[in-house]
């Protein structure tokens, strides 16, 4: 009797286990890994890594500024509009001629990316404005930024900015670099600086309290937080991950497109979403939000093996995201039906 | 936080303070007539007042989907309102073919589509409480995603039964006949609103989902209601977007999407929800369009539209946040 009232305790536990979001998202990861090793060739190889990883970067970086936002209470609807604004204004700058302008057009693409964070974070944090319709506001004032600048996708950029994408693509790199690039794509070490940053954030203060407004905004408040300036803080971290997928874009195209980041929007949530991470904020690791990303790129890998044509991959997308977004959530309220 | 309360209410302060918002907006469109008067020539003419009447009748009517998701509250909008009508339009238009003998079969799968599209948005977000904007966002997606998919690598063939084209595209006289439909749809809805329980209901919802549900009614189902009508009325703006232009078209309706919902905000209803004036909202969408017209007079194109926009639809937003702002 004491026997199967243990298993029937395992039982429950691994259910409860299962049933966390967190504990259930790993497990579909592994799943999608394994069935997308399965299907391409040559996984394991470095080629075909470098590759992966490749593709799936911007998408990661997204969701992780996504999830941060996210986590403090809010939501960025502009994400996309960002990123494609960051590469017009890289791209305006440059000049492909001169090495030097690069520079220039790094700083000042960084101080816009902080601009951009800020005026988000001004509508959720200081005037309260519900986070979801004041970022819906400022994508079309992204937007309208981008096409004034690049009414068509074009524009140019320093040989050096390769660098972002693959070494081996700029002339005078040191041969060392080169050699490392090979093994250790530039993609990853984004990738690296990102969850650095995020670690760094997340042993001061401000990571805490990010946490903390995004749980319960009245009692952050009244225990002496800043609310305002902590949803203004996580607005920027955003932009910051926005700028790296910038950087990685133009590195890759060598050039800008105001209506490129668009639809990358609503996969950054779906990431989130399927990272375990809750959309009524407070709750779950910002790490996650890779997990989904990565989980999003495998199915997307998924499709992309099943030979479905170019014209289903909207719907197809489209229909992955609300699944993604609308299991968990079926979940939950099911068990509050119980 | 006492300063509202405290203050001595005269009748006519009352009346100003229910009208504020309306003459607010009544004003700006003043100013840019003014503005648009004194720079360009031709711009006051009795055309070009008429023409932008016309083309605001459109983004009036999307609106209107947004102000009813809006008034049930629960931070609702319907951001699938433009790719709805596109479906419709490039789904039906082949039907038509020109007649007027299959309307009713367009007008039907108009309904049939609103009607699942709509019911889908409003079970994900009342009944699983998954953000409004995320849900219609992705639904927009999957819609856009179907068009994509019905014609590639073909050309959408049918045009508009004639009804339709004279409902939407025609005039009598001066004046379009869109803005008959216009006016006969705000004194229906006027009705509804204000004489019938339907609209307290809905408002009742938005304005206090606790008392609404103490009271008795079905909060999650009137939200998903709302979102149906959403649906409807957006599917049969796809109908009458097809009559004016003529043809259907990709991406016909997505433009709609963020003037409908910048129209309901200068209307000045509380996107928090328990509110609407649908009068408001159709001075919102005249509004957008003479600030359009400007904006395209002066040469600034597809840019300087979505960065006016923006920038309206903010600066709206920061002015009623700081109204009600209380902390």
């Amino acid at each position: 009797m004491n026997g199967v009232n243990k298993t029937g305790n395992v039982l429950h536990t691994i259910k409860g286990l299962i049933l966390k979001p967190e504990v259930s998202s790993f497990l579909i990861f592994i799943v999608m890994f394994i069935i997308t090793a399965t299907l391409q060739e040559n996984f394991f190889a470095i080629k075909s890594t470098v590759r992966n990883i490749n593709s799936f970067t911007p998408l990661i970086l997204l969701a992780m500024g996504q999830a941060v936002v996210i986590v403090s209470g809010g939501l960025d609807l502009s994400s996309g509009a960002a990123l494609s604004l960051f590469t017009c204004i890289l791209t305006t700058v440059m000049k492909k001629n001169d090495p030097i302008t690069g520079v220039y057009a790094l700083l000042i693409t960084f101080a816009v990316a902080i601009l951009v964070g800020a005026v988000n974070g001004i509508g959720i944090g200081y005037l309260r404005i519900p986070p979801v319709i004041v970022t819906f506001a400022t994508s079309y004032m992204w937007l309208g930024i981008a096409l004034f600048l690049r009414p068509t996708p074009g524009g140019e950029s320093v040989d050096w900015f390769r660098a972002f994408y693959k070494i081996d693509a700029v002339e005078n790199a040191p041969a060392f670099l080169k050699a490392m690039g090979n093994f250790v794509p530039p993609a990853l070490i984004l990738l690296i600086i990102g969850c650095v940053l995020w670690y760094i954030i997340s042993k001061t203060r401000t990571g805490r309290y990010i946490y903390a407004v995004g749980s319960n905004i009245e009692s952050a408040y009244v225990s002496g937080i800043n609310t305002a300036k902590t949803q203004m803080l996580a607005c920027i971290i955003n932009a910051v991950f926005i700028f790296l997928a910038a950087l990685f874009f133009v590195g890759q195209n060598q050039s800008g497109d105001a209506r490129m980041g668009g639809p990358l929007t609503l996969k950054s949530i779906a990431a989130v979403v399927v990272g375990g991470i809750s959309l009524s904020g407070g709750r779950g690791s910002i790490y996650f939000a890779l997990i989904g990303a990565l989980i999003l790129s495998f199915v997307n890998k998924i499709i992309f093996f099943a030979n479905i044509p170019n014209a289903y991959q909207t719907l197809v997308s489209g229909i992955i995201i609300i699944v993604a977004i609308a299991g968990p959530a079926y979940v939950m309220f099911s068990k509050e039906q119980r | 936080m006492n300063t509202v309360m405290s203050r001595p209410k005269f009748l006519g302060s009352k009346v100003y303070e229910k009208y504020k918002k309306i003459l607010t907006v009544f004003l700006l469109i003043v100013l840019l007539f003014v503005f648009g008067a004194v720079t360009l020539p031709n711009f006051l003419s009795m055309e070009q007042v008429f023409m932008t009447i016309k083309l605001a009748s459109f983004t009036a009517l999307f609106a209107l989907c947004q102000m009813i998701v809006i008034a049930a509250g629960g931070s609702g909008l319907d951001l699938s309102v433009g790719y709805m009508a596109t479906i419709t339009a490039v789904l039906t238009a082949s039907i038509m073919d020109g007649g007027n003998e299959r309307l009713w079969l367009a007008v039907l799968i108009a309904l049939a589509l609103g009607v699942l599209v709509g019911l889908a948005n409003g079970v994900l977000t009342a009944y699983l409480k998954l953000p409004p904007l995320v849900v219609t966002l992705a639904m927009a997606d999957i819609l856009q995603g179907i068009v994509n998919a019905y014609v590639a690598g073909k050309a959408i063939t049918g045009r508009p039964s004639p009804f339709l084209v004279t409902i939407a595209a025609k005039f009598t006289g001066k004046f379009p006949n869109i803005l008959f439909v216009l006016i006969l749809v705000t004194f229906i809805v006027a009705t509804i609103l204000n004489k019938t329980k339907w609209g307290q209901i809905l408002f009742g919802v938005g304005a206090n989902e606790r008392t609404a549900y103490l009271s008795g009614i079905n909060v999650k189902k009137v939200r998903c209601i709302a979102f149906t009508i959403s649906g409807v009325l957006a599917s049969l703006m796809g109908l009458l977007l097809l009559g004016n232009m003529g043809i259907a078209f990709k991406d016909m309706g997505s433009n709609y999407v963020l003037p409908s919902i910048a129209a309901v905000v200068i209307g000045g209803v509380s996107l928090a929800g328990g509110e609407g004036n649908y009068f408001g909202v159709i001075l919102g969408a005249i509004f957008l369009q003479t600030l359009t017209n400007l904006l395209i007079a002066f040469g600034l194109g597809d840019a300087g539209k979505w960065l006016g926009f923006g920038i309206i639809l903010f600066a709206m937003l920061s002015a009623y946040a700081s109204n009600r702002r209380s902390r």
